[in-house]
């Protein structure tokens, strides 16, 4: 590399270029239990997408069907992956609304897993729409579909993947080595912000009010009027889960990239993010119950389906709560993570329950759905691809680590 | 499409309001008390 290179400066379209190719070389060890796992069920998923998008929905590709029109992909790719992403517009309104500067070490690794996450969550849609080739219809015009809820939800996400692109953008720069794009960037931060926590509150909520049509296809214990509330504020707690889970993760896999200050407050930034947790699953718990009640279905609780639905609500919501509440009190971080990965177990169960395991639960286990292994192996890929493409940019972008000097200044 | 059914939202109010104030009673002192 040159001495231009060295400092970190690009000043030429030569200079870009020798930068990226220097990029695009692998880091860390090839052969990890992850990669020999992820990197054939990546080449294997692009492959079936392919014969996917060529052959339609239809089986062998997917068990979708008139009965169940909506399933995996629908159902975990983009309900619970876009819940999940939610952690980035509750983090950002916590450190640049209400001015909690103590998450802000977390902030960056946040807001690139949200991007990414509604990035792949947006190709799971395409997947699952039957002529997929129509997929830029809400944009562009040809027929708009104002109609549907879908057309909410293809220009949320559109937009709210901007603005995270935009909010992310600084740390793009700073890679860059470009200085003044890395001022100006950082000047559009908190516009960004603030659309994209205006624009989470509607997406978040417009995917539950996806399911509002389907009454009497779904059980009377899960179908509400309030539906979309309770997606939204089941995506604060679900969002933060993914980002204590993402964390420590993140904090193992990229240990020597966080310096000392970030290790010694990453303990209280947990505690803290437990807490917010804690709060708003106990909301979220009574919610539920006013729900239940107002709905009038007690005798509905003597069933299957009503031993499953206490099921969720007691071991879902209820334990994970009390675990966050343990957590928080005794500063215990196991509690807090196995709080986390048992409420998004349960995101992934009551997105699931709207979709395929609560929708016509009136028929028989023979007509339901279940997913065909290509729909699993997609699903996998998606998923794995995405941690490639995070774990790429952390390794080269400075999400993890603190910006350069001259960043930090400014 | 159901046919037409009468929903009386008024039958459970009762409960509903009870279960309101014991959240409004709780929530202060339970984030005071993850607080200390």
């Amino acid at each position: 590399m040159n001495g231009k290179m060295a400092k970190g400066e690009i000043e030429s379209f030569g200079d870009f270029v020798t930068f990226i190719i220097t990029e695009l070389k692998p880091k860390g060890r090839g052969f990890t239990v992850f990669n020999v796992i992820s990197a054939p069920t990546i080449l294997l998923g692009v492959i079936l997408i392919v014969y996917r998008l060529a052959k339609g929905l239809g089986y062998p590709v997917t068990n979708l069907s008139q009965e169940f029109p909506w399933g995996i992909w629908i159902g975990f790719d983009v309900m619970t992956g876009v819940a999940f992403a939610g952690g980035a517009y509750v983090l950002t309104f916590v450190v640049y609304i209400l001015g909690l500067k103590k998450y802000h070490p977390i902030i960056r690794a946040t807001v690139l897993n949200g991007f990414l996450a509604y990035v792949f969550y947006a190709g799971a849609i395409l997947l699952d729409c039957g002529r997929w080739w129509n997929i830029a219809n809400p944009i562009i015009g040809n027929k708009f579909g104002v109609n549907s809820v879908l057309f909410l939800v293809v220009w949320h996400f559109m937009l709210y993947t901007l603005a995270e692109l935009v909010e992310f953008s600084p740390a793009i720069a700073e890679w860059l080595g470009l200085k003044r794009l890395r001022k100006i960037l950082g000047s559009l931060t908190l516009g960004a912000v603030i659309f994209g926590i205006t624009l989470s509150t509607l997406h978040q909520s417009g995917l539950g009010a996806l399911v509002m049509m389907a009454k009497g296809k779904i059980h009377p214990l899960w179908y509400t009027e309030f539906i979309p509330v309770l997606f939204l504020i089941s995506s604060i707690f679900a969002g933060l889960s993914m980002v204590i889970f993402e964390g420590t993760i993140s904090h193992r896999v990229f240990s020597r990239q966080i310096d000392e200050d970030h290790h010694r407050s990453y303990n209280d930034i947990l505690v803290g993010l437990g807490k917010i947790c804690a709060v708003t699953m106990f909301g979220y718990f009574f919610l539920k119950v006013l729900i239940f009640i107002h709905g009038k279905h007690w005798s509905l609780l003597n069933t299957p389906m009503g031993y499953w639905y206490v099921f969720e609500l007691i071991g879902f919501i209820l334990i994970p709560c009390v675990l966050f509440v343990q957590g928080v009190k005794d500063r215990n971080l196991i509690s807090i993570r196995v709080a986390a990965v048992i409420t998004m177990l349960g995101i992934i169960i009551n997105r699931l329950d709207y979709v395929c395991i609560a929708y016509k639960w009136y028929l028989p286990m023979s007509e339901r759905y279940f997913p065909t292994w290509i729909e699993i192996v997609i699903t996998l890929s998606i998923v794995f691809a995405e941690i490639w493409v995070f774990r790429w940019i952390v390794n080269r972008m400075p999400v993890l680590r603190k910006s350069p000097e001259w960043a930090r200044q400014e | 499409m159901e046919g037409f059914t009468y929903v009386d939202i008024f039958a459970t109010k009762g409960i509903e309001y009870l279960v309101i104030i014991l959240f409004l009673l709780l929530i202060i002192p339970f984030w005071k008390f993850l607080s200390k």
